[in-house]
């Protein structure tokens, strides 16, 4: 590693900062949708896994500061992360201190990358006698997160129900297109489906709206009201110490260390349960509302960042949701990459740890920055110009390519129903965890049944 | 004067039918156009199908009008 690279890993962090800082206020942005196909290319291109990793860790942190922003000021999520956070950005937000919700939550971001970037090495260090047990019993592991995820579901008979019916169309689809040799026997469809479960929602819903009896009863003539506040400029450079309470820089990093610790599972599931767990004592909802947003953003970063980076650091198998979804070109790229010889083989511990903390130190010296300044008008661009409609386009854009890059013109429908299934169970109550987990789990589960 | 507008709520936002209606079919033809006539040599068709989807993504975002309307409110002193 010569200056060069540094420079130019610097380089790439500013451009992951500035490009993810708009992307991820953009409403309904998914993580895997807008950083798996950036990273898979800039891979297949070439580029230096030094680069690639120090963008990637900045367009995450940068993408995870500001995709609650929306919440804050409009009560959209900016991102399937940040819906969780809804509920209490609202009660900030008739309160009348949607700016305070800003600040607390980017403050939170940033406390969370900070106790998790030296967690993940403690937690990578600590596994890495046991990595290859670990990846042994991966299926399994992901099997019991299914389960414990539908047990905290808002349906849990029909979580757990679905668990092996899911599996079965994953498993299925798969078996098909090696049966028909769509895909060679050594290939695993996997990113679209995950894009499929992602989208399904959208999908499901726009399914409805063919039906002429649901046009006529659901529209409105209003279009979407969107009051902002015109916030105060904050003054001098902003310190997320000062600006968070004890008590919540203490939950918030009690968040991202409990976040850290389960890597492996969904982060969508941990940040409701832990988020809900950690503040459901305190009376005062103004209080609570604060202390909730900067201990779920503190986790999601955490979570975000460890279930990258413990991985890559000591198994070199993608065995976290966020390193099977957008991260896992970063452990499977082929041809360049591939499981047996990725980031975790190509780079040794501290030079990942450099990349990591390169690419996080940018993000967050640039975008909390923007996020603490000019939320306001960030927010008025993202929301006068860039309408919804060509937001969804470009993700089923994205879906539909990806979907036809893993096996062909068959899997376009193939993904298509996968996504109206995992929609339906959306509608249902099943939440997007146990459907994550048992995408991984699939494999394993079928032959244990089979 | 227009006709009667109608508005759904898809992901958390209204949005006309129609109009998501081209953007999708504008930003499917981006992606994968781009990606098949791309020269067969990976990377290359990853990148001109982002490409193409970005390039469609401007154009529908040019083309389309949010359907928000924002007011902005001036903070009280309190």
């Amino acid at each position: 590693m010569d200056l060069t690279i540094i420079l130019l890993m610097i380089l790439a962090s500013v451009g992951g900062a500035v490009l993810y800082t708009l992307i991820g206020i953009a409403p309904g942005t998914d993580e895997t949708a807008v950083l798996a196909p950036v990273t898979l290319a800039m891979i297949l291109l070439g580029v230096s896994p030094y680069v690639v990793l120090a963008f990637f860790f900045s367009a995450i942190v940068a993408k995870k500061l500001t995709d609650s922003i929306p919440v804050a000021v409009a009560g959209i999520p900016g991102g399937v992360m940040a819906a969780p956070m809804v509920e209490h950005a609202m009660v900030l937000k008739e309160h009348g201190l949607p700016d305070v919700s800003i600040r607390k939550m980017a403050s939170g971001s940033v406390i969370g990358t900070l106790v998790s970037l030296p967690l993940s090495l403690l937690v990578a260090s600590l596994i890495i006698p046991y990595a290859e047990t670990i990846s042994k019993h991966a299926g399994l592991i992901f099997f019991l997160g299914a389960v414990f995820l539908a047990l905290m579901a808002s349906n849990k008979i029909l979580s757990l129900l679905m668990i092996l019916p899911f599996a079965l169309l994953i498993q299925g689809l798969r078996q098909l297109y090696w049966e028909t040799g769509i895909v060679p026997a050594d290939t695993t469809v996997f990113v679209s489906f995950f894009l499929g479960i992602t989208i399904g929602p959208v999908v499901f819903k726009l399914f409805e709206l063919m039906n002429k009896d649901v046009r006529d009863k659901e529209y409105t003539e209003k279009e979407k009201d969107i009051t902002f506040k015109r916030q105060q400029q904050y003054k001098g450079f902003p310190n997320p110490f000062k600006i968070l309470t004890k008590q919540e820089i203490g939950t918030s990093a009690a968040g991202a260390g409990l976040g850290t610790l389960t890597f492996f599972l969904t982060p969508v599931g941990m940040t409701i349960f832990l988020g809900e767990a950690l503040t459901r004592h305190i009376k005062d909802p103004v209080k609570r509302a604060s202390r909730a947003i900067s201990t779920m953003d503190g986790l999601t970063n955490a979570s975000y960042i460890s279930g990258t980076l413990i991985p890559l650091l000591a198994i070199g198998l993608p065995l976290s949701p966020m390193a099977i979804g957008p991260a896992n070109a970063l452990f499977n790229a082929p041809p360049v990459m591939t499981p047996e010889n990725n980031f975790h083989h190509i780079m040794s511990m501290s030079e990942i740890m450099i990349a990591a903390v390169i690419g996080s130190a940018v993000a967050i010296v640039l975008t909390f920055y923007a996020t603490i300044k000019y939320s306001n008008q960030i927010c008025a661009f993202v929301f006068k110009r860039i309408p919804h409609e060509a937001l969804i386009g470009l993700f089923a854009g994205l879906v539909v390519m990806l979907a036809f890059m893993d096996a062909g013109w068959v899997n376009i429908f193939g993904v298509l129903l996968v996504a109206l299934i995992s929609g339906l169970l959306h509608r249902f109550g099943v939440n997007y965890g146990v459907m994550f987990m048992v995408l991984y789990a699939a494999p394993w589960l079928m032959g244990v049944i089979g | 004067m227009e006709k009667e507008r109608r508005y759904y709520d898809v992901w958390g936002d209204s949005v006309d039918l129609k109009d998501l209606l081209i953007s999708i079919v504008l930003c499917i033809t981006g992606t994968l156009g781009g990606y098949i006539i791309a020269p067969n040599e990976p990377p290359m068709p990853l990148v001109f199908g982002l490409a193409g989807g970005v390039i469609a993504f401007i154009a529908c975002s040019v083309f389309i009008r949010p359907k928000r309307n924002v007011h902005a409110e001036e903070e009280d002193a309190s």
